[in-house]
């Protein structure tokens, strides 16, 4: 079906035959691991055999924490009465603060030890199985066809040990991330090809392993069972764009807070010329700090922004001083935002976002949910091509283009009436919406413009709201619920008839987009070649990432369901 | 939806928050008097102190605030009937409808095949006047479906058939 792009949502076909496959991907009655009994399952683990550790040095890695978090909090108490404290530190009290940190260090890394010694880790053909625990046993288990996405991430410290952190997200609230840390690089990459695979739907390769990474590691938990990880290729990837480290160092000094901040130190400057007193020149200290912050850690979280393709899905790698690689797999990004603030239009930059499950949920939804935190125009629809490679209309860069800049009737879409402007004067007549046969598209803001699109498929629910002001005027929004993220599409003040309609249509679409849409394990829907013979969709795909001709013509690999 | 008079587009014309082919279920008028009891538990108090201060101060000026509480005790038993009224819900083939508010009103439809769980609520009060909420939850935080004011036995049919319908129109993220 990825050959015929048009097929999963062709009217009539809602019983696709790939949708035969769908009852035993989707058999199970929980559809995302059951959220409120996340992924922990209490029932005894025992038959998995080929449980594994993780690598000796984590306690040492990990006990750096509790002493940093010790000495913070004793920094703290002691900080205001310095000068006392300096006092004291004479002789044997010095000696004996000495010994203190040594001891709490010495508990840190101790902790960390016997907690290494009682987690362990085992891969199945289903599941990831964690055991962690020292006083409260917890047995977690990750189903991988719910898997959402997979990152490995290095914090400073691993990555000069040459160690990683294996993450994987299901989708079951918060915290219900299976967290592997810390592994030898090489055998994360490994166990996230294994993972990947497994979670495609793919079969072991058996007693053969792959010349290519055959990792030593990988088999030293318990050689000679048959569950024994044998090693999966990793999949070949192809690079779709970086992003200069220029043009991210230009942007953040446009996004807006730089400005603000400027404006703060001149009318701060002027006040205490004006008043000839310097302290006004304090107020400066807390947005100041904010600021450098805000710069620090949107460059320190996009430098080295690459993305590529791979049949595993996208993978996105950035990161200055943790590194991080994430893997989103194909039809696990539920929505995609571009957004451009009115500093970034002068170079026509877009920051591309997206929903995945999983994400979003943690505190550092922030850096996990770009796309691509600088793209140019080309870029901007490369990142959209990448996550919906068919965007269901002849023209997708026109209807792009419309979208990111367009206003009124410009590209099909639908607007807000004439009569909106009187509950908003300025961005009337960028609300729109304009449907394809495989997304909703979503256009707003006239002075931070922004762009929503969401495969039908992925629609969770929908609904109207009506203020009012908007039963006045006979106008309705319309409103789209996405997974948690920064996505949520919401087109303002449709005429109320038509808002109603597209109601009506859009559940409809997405019930049909849903039935025939590809199944979890989504090489199951190709076929599921070996892993001997990869997908070759990544050399077939364009060589040049021209989404706006090829897109429709040559999905990459199953990305039809994207 | 180009034109600017409102009645013009006969479209506009229509209920948006009423779709023809929908039958509406109303919820239980008894969730009139849990919220009012509710809001008697709240009010009663704070108007008695207000009282006790007014007549112990002596001052004329203060029976102002019991008397704005009053007010609002007032508009409250006012509103919430009409509130209550304007609650219901539907069951279509393929996804429920819930629809809430007077002023602001809102209309959610929730897919069976996309919802993840769902709680039947019935707190002591709610137990008392006989009745209970359901609510229904996808994976997405922004579907705020819950219907409150059901019978019990209402809301457990309805767990039960959003249970079977679901596992029937199941599909992943």
């Amino acid at each position: 079906m990825t050959t015929a792009p048009g097929t999963p949502n062709a009217p009539g076909t809602p019983n696709a035959p790939d949708a035969s496959g769908t009852p035993d991907a989707r058999g199970m009655p929980d559809a995302l691991g059951t959220p409120r009994a996340p992924d922990v399952e209490v029932e005894s683990d025992e038959y998995v055999t080929g449980w594994r550790r993780m690598h000796p040095v984590t306690p040492a890695l990990k006990g750096w924490k509790v002493l940093v978090a010790v000495l913070a909090i004793g920094w703290f108490q002691v900080g205001e009465n310095l000068r006392q404290a300096i006092d004291l530190m004479q002789g044997k009290a010095f000696l004996a603060l000495l010994g203190g940190i040594l001891l709490i260090g010495l508990i840190g890394f101790g902790y960390s030890a016997v907690a290494w010694r009682v987690t362990r880790f085992a891969v199945t053909d289903e599941a990831v199985h964690l055991r962690t625990g020292i006083l409260f046993r917890q047995q977690r288990q990750a189903r991988l066809d719910r898997l959402q996405a997979v990152d490995v991430v290095q914090p400073l410290l691993a990555r000069l040990v040459g160690l990683a952190e294996l993450k994987l997200e299901v989708a079951g609230g918060s915290g219900s991330a299976v967290s592997l840390a810390f592994l030898r690089e090489s055998e994360a990459e490994a166990l996230r090809a294994e993972l990947l695979a497994l979670a495609a739907g793919l079969q072991r390769p058996g007693t053969v392993v792959p010349a290519a990474v055959a990792t030593p590691e990988g088999t030293t938990g318990t050689p000679g069972t048959p569950t024994a990880p044998v090693a999966f290729e990793v999949a070949p990837e192809r690079q779709v764009y970086e992003l200069p480290m220029g043009r991210l160092v230009k942007s953040t000094l446009r996004s807006g807070t730089v400005p603000t901040l400027l404006l703060i130190v001149a009318a701060a400057i002027v006040v205490s010329i004006a008043s000839r007193d310097i302290s006004a020149a304090f107020v400066l200290v807390a947005p100041l700090f904010g600021a450098v912050t805000f710069v620090w850690s949107r460059i320190n979280q996009g430098a080295n922004f690459r993305a590529a393709i791979s049949p595993d899905g996208i993978r996105l790698r950035h990161g200055l001083t943790e590194s991080r690689a994430q893997t989103v797999p194909p039809g696990r990004v539920q929505a995609i935002r571009l957004r451009q603030g009115p500093l970034w239009r002068g170079p026509d930059w877009w920051r591309v976002e997206i929903n995945v499950a999983g994400y979003g949920q943690s505190d550092q939804q922030q850096r996990d949910t770009v796309l691509h935190p600088v793209a140019t125009r080309e870029e901007a629809m490369t990142a959209l091509w990448m996550v919906l490679p068919d965007l269901g209309v002849d023209d997708p860069a026109a209807l792009v283009e419309a979208a990111l800049t367009g206003k009124d009737t410009d590209g099909g879409f639908t607007t807000a009436p004439r009569r909106a402007r009187w509950v908003d004067p300025v961005g009337w007549r960028r609300h729109g919406v304009r449907v394809t046969d495989r997304a909703l598209v979503t256009r707003t803001g006239r002075i931070w413009r922004s762009v929503d699109v969401v495969p039908h498929e992925r629609t969770q629910s929908l609904g109207l709201a009506q203020g009012p002001l908007q039963r006045r005027l006979g106008l309705a929004s319309f409103v789209l619920h996405s997974t948690p993220g920064p996505v949520a599409p919401r087109v303002q003040h449709l005429d109320a008839g038509v808002a109603a309609a597209l109601l009506d249509e859009q559940a409809e679409r997405a019930r049909t987009a849903r039935a025939s849409a590809t199944p979890e394990q989504w090489m199951r829907a190709v076929g599921a070649p070996t892993p001997a013979d990869p997908d070759p969709e990544p050399t077939t795909a364009p060589p040049e990432p021209a989404p706006d001709r090829e897109a429709p013509a040559v999905p990459p690999r199953t990305g039809a369901d994207a | 939806m180009t034109s600017d008079a409102v009645p013009a587009d006969p479209r506009s014309t229509r209920e948006p928050f009423d779709p023809a082919d929908v039958t509406w279920t109303p919820v239980s008028r008894r969730l009139v008097g849990a919220r009012l009891t509710v809001t008697a538990i709240v009010l009663t108090p704070v108007l008695a102190l207000l009282v006790l201060m007014a007549v112990f101060a002596g001052e004329a000026w203060l029976w102002v605030f019991p008397a704005l509480v009053a007010l609002l005790a007032l508009w409250i038993v006012w509103l919430v009937p009409r509130q209550v009224n304007a609650m219901a819900y539907a069951e279509r083939a393929d996804d429920l409808l819930v629809r809430r508010g007077i002023m602001f009103r809102s209309l959610v439809v929730v897919p069976y095949g996309r919802m993840q769980y769902v709680d039947v609520n019935a707190g002591p009060l709610a137990r008392r006047f006989g009745i209970a909420s359901v609510q229904l939850h996808t994976a997405s935080p922004a579907t705020s479906a819950s219907i409150d004011g059901l019978p019990p036995h209402e809301a457990a049919r309805l767990r039960d058939r959003m249970a079977s319908r679901g596992e029937a129109r199941l599909a992943g993220l």
